[in-house]
Parts: C-alpha cells; sequence; structure tokens
C-alpha cells in the first residue's frame, strides 16, 4: 500500500506548482501595470498557501522564506508600501527563488543560496532593518495555520512538525467583537460562516447577539447591518488564528479581538450542541471552512449543493489557506488528476489498437469482400471509433505551454541581469497545447536559445539608444498551431545576425572555406554548426560555442526543425517547427523502389503526376518542376535513400509536393502513392540515433515496417540529383 | 392563519423581498414555515428579528414552524433563542 503521507506531500507540491504559476501570472499583470487589489491578493494568497502548506509538512526552509515574501505583499496588499518597477523586479526574483524552495523542498536539495539577500532587499522596500525583521522572524514564526491538511497525521519526530507552534500557544480567553459593515454582505460574504469558523477554532466558546438599535420591521433598511456578535473563545487559541477567519473580510467590518483573565460563566461546545449534521449541514461546514471570498458573491446565491465531500469533522477553520480560492484546482472542480504512467499506458494501448485496426483492415481487403459488405461497413465505423479515440486520448496529453514560458520568463530576467540589459519578455499562444512529453523536452532547447538572444540577439542599452530603439529589449515568445504542427518563435528586436561577422569566424575556424559564397540562409545556418560561436567575449551565459548545434539536435530529435529569419537592425526569429504530438501522424503511405515509406500528410501540399512539360533542366545534375508558376527543386527519394540510381526520364512519375516551415517547396518523386492513413509513431532514435532524412518507422496493417520520412531534413542533406553527370554541383 | 414559507437561504439578493413580504402581513398573526431553510443567514436574521419587534409591538403571534434542523443550528450558531424571533404575543 502506498504511504498517504506521500502522497500527499506530492499533492501538496503538485498544488505548489498550481500556486507559483497563478503567482507569476498576478506579478506578470503588476508588470503590465494592474494594481488592483484583486491582483496583489492573488501574488499574497499563493505566497500564503505555499506557507501554509509547507508549515504542516514541517519545511522550515519554505515555511521561513514564504513567511518574509508574503509580510512584505502584506504591506502592498495593505497600501502601506508603494510597488515601484524596482519592487516588481525583486517580487519577480523572489517569486524565483520561492519557486527553487519549492523544488528544493520536493527534492530535498539544497536551499538556494542568495535568498537572504534578495529577503533584505524586499524588506529594505518595507523600510525594516534587517536585523529587527530577524527578530519579529523569531517572534511571528508562529502565526500561520497549515492550511486545509489539519490531519491526523504523524508528522514524524517532534522536530519535523511546525515549529514553536505547540510551544508558544497557551490556553487563553479571547473576546473577539465583530460588526459587519453593509459592505460584508454587498461582496457575497456571510457572517454564519465566519462565526462557525470561530467558534470551531476552540471546543469553549460562548456568543451574544447583539441587536444595536434594530428598528421595527417597517423602518428596517433591509440591507444595512444592525448587528455585533461577541463571541469568547477558551483554549488554544490566539489572536492570529481569530485574524486568519477574518483574512478577507477585514476590510468590510469592524473587529476587535481583546484578551481576558475573565472566563467566568458557561462556555458552550458547539459541537455537542449541534447533532449530527445533515448532508447539507456538512456541505455548510465545507463551506465555511473556505475562504468567503469578496470575488464570487454569485455563488452565495445558490444552495449549496450536497454533493460535496464530507469534511473530517476536526478540519481547523483557519486552515483555510488564503490562496486556495485563486488556485486551479479550486476553481476547476470539474478536473482529475491521473498518473502519467496510467496515461502512457492508454497512449500505448490505442497505438497498438491502431496498428491491430490496420491489421485487420488488410485482412478485410485480402478476404476481397464487397464494398458496401456488413463487414467494410463495420469496419469503416470502427476506423472512425479508432481515430476518435485516438484523438481524445492524445488531447489527454496535450499541455498548455504556459508553464514552459513561465519559466522563461525567469530565464530572461536572470539572463538580463548577468549582461546588465533591460529585457521584456512577451509571451504570445501561452495557452497552445502540446503533448507533455515534447514540452518537457523542449524546456533545455528554449532555455539555450532564450539565452542566446538576450546575450547576442539584443544590444546593449547605449547601441540600442545610439540605434535609436528604446533602451529596453523585447524578446517575444509565441506559440502557435500552423498546419498541425506546433510553432514556437523566439524572437528579439536586436540587431539582426551580423552576417558578415558570422562567415568570417566560420572561415577563421575552418568551417568554410575561405572562398565560400553562401547565402544570408546559409550563413544564418552556420550557427548551427557544432563548435560555432561569434561571440568575441566569453559571457556566463553563452559565447562558448555550445548551444545551439546542440538545440538543432534536441529539437530534431523531437521530431522537429529550427530554422532562423534575420534583418539586419531589426531583430532575429528563430522559429521551432514540432509536431504536435509523438505518438501518432497522418501519413501517406508511398512506395520507392519497391520498399514502403511514409512521408508525413501535414508536410505534403499536393501530388502530382509529370509530363515532360512540367520537369526543367537546371545545371548539369539538377532538375525542377514548374507547377503553378513556380520552379521547385525535384529530389528523386530512390536515389537520394539509396535504393537505386536516379531515372532518365521522370515523365509519368508521381511527385509530392512538400512545404518547409520556411515556405520552401520540394518536389519529392515516389514510385506510387498506396494509401493515407493513420500510423504509430515508433522511434528510432533511441536505436540508431539521428538518420538524415528520417523521422521514425511505424508498423504497418501487414506487420511490414516502414520508415517514416523527414522531407524537411532529407531536401536538407539532399544531393538534389536527378539527372546523371560526371561532374557535380552542390545540390 | 398564514403560513408564509421561508426560502431556502436568504442573503442580499432575497432580503429586501422577504422584509417586504412581512410587511404585507403586518398587522396580523403569521407562522413562517422555516421546514425548507438550508441557513440562516445575518441578513434573515435581523429581519426576522425586525419582525418579531414589530409583532410584538402589534399583539401579534409571529411563530416560526415548522422548522428545519438547518435553521436551529444556524441559531445555535449565532447563540441566539428562537423567542429572539418570535412573538409570543396573543391577538
Amino acid at each position: 500500500m502506498s504511504d498517504p503521507m506521500a502522497e500527499i506531500r506530492a499533492s501538496f507540491f503538485i498544488e505548489c506548482e498550481e500556486l507559483l504559476e497563478s503567482l507569476q501570472d498576478a506579478l506578470n499583470d503588476m508588470d503590465d501595470g494592474a494594481s488592483d487589489s484583486e491582483t496583489i491578493n492573488v501574488v499574497f494568497r499563493a505566497v500564503h498557501s505555499i506557507k501554509g502548506g509547507a508549515g504542516a509538512f514541517g519545511l522550515d526552509a519554505l515555511v521561513a522564506f514564504a513567511h518574509r515574501y508574503e509580510t512584505v505583499m502584506d504591506e502592498v496588499r495593505s497600501g502601506k508600501m508603494a510597488v515601484s518597477p524596482e519592487a516588481i523586479k525583486l517580487f519577480f526574483h523572489a517569486a524565483d527563488l520561492l519557486s527553487d524552495h519549492v523544488r528544493s523542498a520536493r527534492d530535498q536539495t539544497p536551499v538556494p543560496a542568495d535568498s537572504e539577500s534578495c529577503l533584505q532587499e524586499l524588506e529594505a522596500l518595507m523600510g525594516i532593518d534587517h536585523s529587527a525583521a530577524a527578530a519579529e522572524e523569531e517572534v511571528s514564526s508562529d502565526d500561520f495555520q497549515p492550511m486545509g491538511l489539519a490531519l491526523d497525521l504523524d508528522f514524524g519526530d517532534d522536530d519535523g512538525g511546525l515549529p514553536s507552534l505547540d510551544d508558544t500557544i497557551q490556553d487563553s480567553v479571547l473576546v473577539v467583537s465583530f460588526t459587519p459593515k453593509p459592505e460584508l454582505y454587498a461582496s457575497g460574504n456571510e457572517p454564519l460562516h465566519l462565526i462557525r469558523a470561530l467558534r470551531a477554532l476552540t471546543e469553549e466558546s460562548k456568543i451574544e447577539t447583539h441587536f444595536n438599535a434594530l428598528p421595527p420591521l417597517e423602518q428596517l433598511d433591509p440591507e444595512a447591518s444592525y448587528i455585533t456578535w461577541s463571541i469568547t473563545l477558551r483554549g488554544d487559541v490566539d489572536e492570529s488564528d481569530i485574524r486568519e477567519v477574518f483574512d478577507f473580510v477585514e476590510d468590510v467590518c469592524e473587529l476587535e479581538i481583546t484578551s481576558t483573565e475573565d472566563d467566568s460563566g458557561p462556555f458552550e461546545v458547539l459541537a455537542e450542541l449541534i447533532s449530527e449534521p445533515t448532508l447539507s449541514d456538512e456541505a455548510e461546514v465545507t463551506a465555511a471552512i473556505e475562504p468567503v471570498s469578496v470575488n464570487e458573491p454569485a455563488a452565495r446565491d445558490e444552495p449549496v449543493a450536497a454533493p460535496t465531500p464530507p469534511p473530517s469533522p476536526p478540519v481547523a477553520p483557519s486552515a483555510s489557506g488564503g490562496g486556495r480560492q485563486s488556485s486551479p484546482s479550486a476553481e476547476a472542480g470539474a478536473t482529475v488528476r491521473v498518473d502519467l504512467e496510467r496515461i502512457d499506458r492508454l497512449v500505448n494501448l490505442v497505438g497498438e489498437l491502431v496498428i491491430n485496426q490496420a491489421m485487420l483492415a488488410q485482412s478485410v481487403s485480402e478476404a476481397g469482400l464487397p464494398p458496401n459488405s456488413a463487414v467494410m461497413t463495420g469496419l469503416e465505423a470502427f476506423m472512425m471509433l479508432t481515430r476518435d479515440i485516438q484523438d481524445s486520448v492524445m488531447m489527454i496529453r496535450a499541455q498548455p505551454v504556459k508553464p514552459l514560458f513561465q519559466r522563461m520568463g525567469r530565464i530572461v530576467r536572470e539572463a538580463s541581469a548577468a549582461v546588465g540589459k533591460e529585457v521584456k519578455l512577451k509571451v504570445e499562444g501561452e495557452t497552445t497545447e502540446v503533448d507533455k512529453t515534447v514540452i518537457e523536452r523542449l524546456a533545455d532547447p528554449l532555455t539555450h536559445m532564450i539565452r542566446n538572444s538576450v546575450d547576442h540577439g539584443l544590444e546593449t542599452p547605449d547601441k540600442r539608444l545610439a540605434a535609436g530603439k528604446p533602451e529596453e529589449g523585447v524578446i517575444t515568445l509565441s506559440a502557435q498551431h500552423r498546419s498541425g504542427r506546433v510553432v514556437i518563435e523566439i524572437e528579439d528586436d536586436g540587431a539582426g545576425i551580423n552576417r558578415p561577422k558570422v562567415l568570417q569566424k566560420a572561415i577563421e575556424k575552418g568551417l568554410v572555406p575561405a572562398d565560400a559564397s553562401l547565402s544570408d540562409g546559409e550563413i544564418d545556418n552556420l550557427l548551427f554548426l557544432p563548435g560555432f560561436s561569434t561571440a568575441d567575449q566569453v559571457s556566463a551565459l553563452s559565447g562558448r560555442g555550445v548551444g545551439m548545434d546542440v538545440v538543432r539536435s534536441s529539437i530534431q530529435s523531437l521530431g522537429g526543425r529550427i530554422t532562423i529569419q534575420s534583418e539586419p537592425g531589426k531583430g532575429t526569429i528563430f522559429s521551432i517547427s514540432l509536431p504536435l504530438t509523438l505518438a501518432v501522424l497522418d501519413g501517406m503511405v508511398v512506395n520507392v523502389a519497391g520498399e514502403t515509406m511514409v512521408v508525413p500528410l501535414s508536410s505534403i501540399l499536393e501530388t502530382t503526376t509529370l509530363t515532360q512539360g512540367d520537369i526543367r533542366a537546371l545545371g548539369p545534375n539538377t532538375n525542377v518542376i514548374h507547377v503553378r508558376g513556380e520552379f521547385v527543386p525535384l529530389y528523386d527519394l530512390g536515389a537520394e535513400l539509396g535504393y537505386r540510381g536516379t531515372k532518365s526520364d521522370y515523365e509519368g512519375c508521381i511527385a509530392l509536393l512538400t512545404a518547409q516551415e520556411n515556405g520552401t517547396r520540394s518536389a519529392l518523386i515516389v514510385d506510387a502513392i498506396m494509401e493515407q492513413r493513420q500510423v504509430v509513431i515508433k522511434g528510432l532514435q533511441r536505436s540508431y540515433g539521428h538518420i538524415p532524412g528520417v523521422a521514425a518507422a511505424t508498423i504497418l496493417g501487414d506487420g511490414q515496417i516502414a520508415l517514416i520520412l523527414d522531407p524537411a531534413d532529407l531536401v536538407q542533406n539532399a544531393t538534389g540529383h536527378t539527372r546523371t553527370a560526371d561532374f557535380a554541383l552542390a545540390g | 392563519m398564514t403560513s408564509l414559507p421561508l426560502d431556502p437561504k436568504v442573503d442580499l439578493s432575497k432580503v429586501t423581498t422577504l422584509a417586504a413580504t412581512l410587511k404585507s402581513h403586518a398587522g396580523a398573526d403569521l407562522v413562517i414555515d422555516a421546514s425548507e431553510v438550508t441557513q440562516v443567514g445575518a441578513l434573515c436574521l435581523q429581519t426576522l428579528a425586525a419582525a418579531a419587534q414589530s409583532w410584538r409591538a402589534s399583539g401579534h403571534s409571529l411563530t416560526i414552524s415548522p422548522r428545519s434542523e438547518a435553521f436551529d443550528e444556524s441559531l445555535l450558531v449565532f447563540g441566539l433563542d428562537l423567542d429572539d424571533l418570535q412573538s409570543t404575543e396573543a391577538a
């Protein structure tokens, strides 16, 4: 049986990731000028919730960091601290460090080193002398409760629990005077929940309701507030517990908490007074422990639905955790977390189903049944169903690129600070969904490229000013779906690629002959050569000659391609084109010199049968074809793949007109088109490494293995020979 | 005697209607049926208390019956006695 504690802990860390994501979002909003209280609250609540959860697991370093960060955000929230651009930068930095702390707690790795300096800078913004802050920290380290995790769990040894919590809280008698303002009701809050939560803090409490000058019904303003409650609490409860209950309504009520020695008089044990709650009551209790949010007044109109899971009765109400309402998990009640392994198993099974279906189709077709027979009709329905299942399964694996892009935000901040440049990251299309595996494997190449853009792509501030550009450089990271693939672009508004310098470096390094005459595109592509670097000075970020070649091979291993567009003075765009999934693709099954292979359908624009008039010779070895007013280079797949030599005549041959992301077209000669079908991708990388022109393999209906071609890569590595001659020109 | 059903949940959006409905029954004995109530919020509470005050002043009875468990439980949480919301004056 799995360890329940480990599961809860894992679930906490998943929740942390969501909270960190909403934290980044809110900080981005603040950076874009948002100064409304809700945005600031989101930041505060995210940090607060992480702290609360961390406390439950005894993650002291995380708690300590989050606590001090939260204290600063609380100052902002209460309007005591103005938010300057410098402050926002620090908030971002602190959020990055918070994320490091979360990971360090999760992976039990050393805590980030520069936490203290960041916190001190933050606290300096508040005007706090650090030594005083440290002293306060000692005292206030107990002023929170863990978020909804007040479970009866053994947290191991005593030291592993919440520091000093048990030591500092003593039995006390506190009197809470609570007077709601009309705004409290207007914002959808209900005192009943608050009082219930308050009285649940301790077993012994008593309450008095005072109707303040309550007029008779005729003169009553039903929306005004006429009640003050006086609640006396005795037991293990301190003021911060109480304030936490009122955390979200403190601005819309009058709250007074006084300590008293006079604890005489009968105390009620509320739990005993209330009989076994009905199902709807339980739901209400759950509602009470959820934060009473000022953001969801509409929700208060609805009767509380019964099917809320019954809560464990002793859940501490103060454990509501400020940020929970902002966490996606709290909003999206209709989601479920599934172990990735299970999804992978499902994907594999669906892959097998597709292969099996293809085999079945093959058998049926070999049986020579009439097309309108029941078996054929049934098979067609089965194929459509398989396709639907496959699409649905793939959608489960698809995830938005947003978390990945958010990580890049941090890379930009760190990289720009390291090289002393002002850089703003603009993000577009972050909801674009891509297969989870693709996203995971994209992080490293993207990090390299972002760093490169900051370091090489953008000019120094003085050069930018001299060029009439704003001092702050802009890097735009975008994602979009384009013709069955996802295209991720990293665009900078820098100086563009210095092509003469690139060429010179390449010649110096012996990568190209000294007299080479290269096109702009070819010069740009030199950047991807191993060992190439144009940086005169090696910086901490780049210029060591490793990077872009590694980036390209990583992208290629994902079945993707990378291209460069650059304009001097305007900037550079790196485009990464990736398959949406690494599991299946729609392909055209073709025959080349007796070999069956698959060409991805997404790369095929059209197919054509060549006539003599279409084919034009270009040089001694190459042909182009004339299609729709354009000349397109002709590649003979049989010859390029080494299955046979070139043909003497291509008249009557079938050509697949393919397009690359950069718009380049090429015509691939095949011997026959067999069918169009969905194929399951079986990677070859692990066994054979990268094979030029081959993306992967698949298993066909008859059990044969067929190679899946990568037309763009194939063309890049092709000779282009479609004619025989004694000498050769570069293809 | 008129029996007035109370909504399952009276909040800001419904309390004005409740007050108006109660006013329209002023000057006569009234029974409020709270059997469907899932929660007595503070606004509902003060309206009922104000009504009880008026009914007492006019010498009419105001009774809350039958009551759901949730109704009674809400009163317990608020620390109120049922009599705070009723008028036992006979007409």
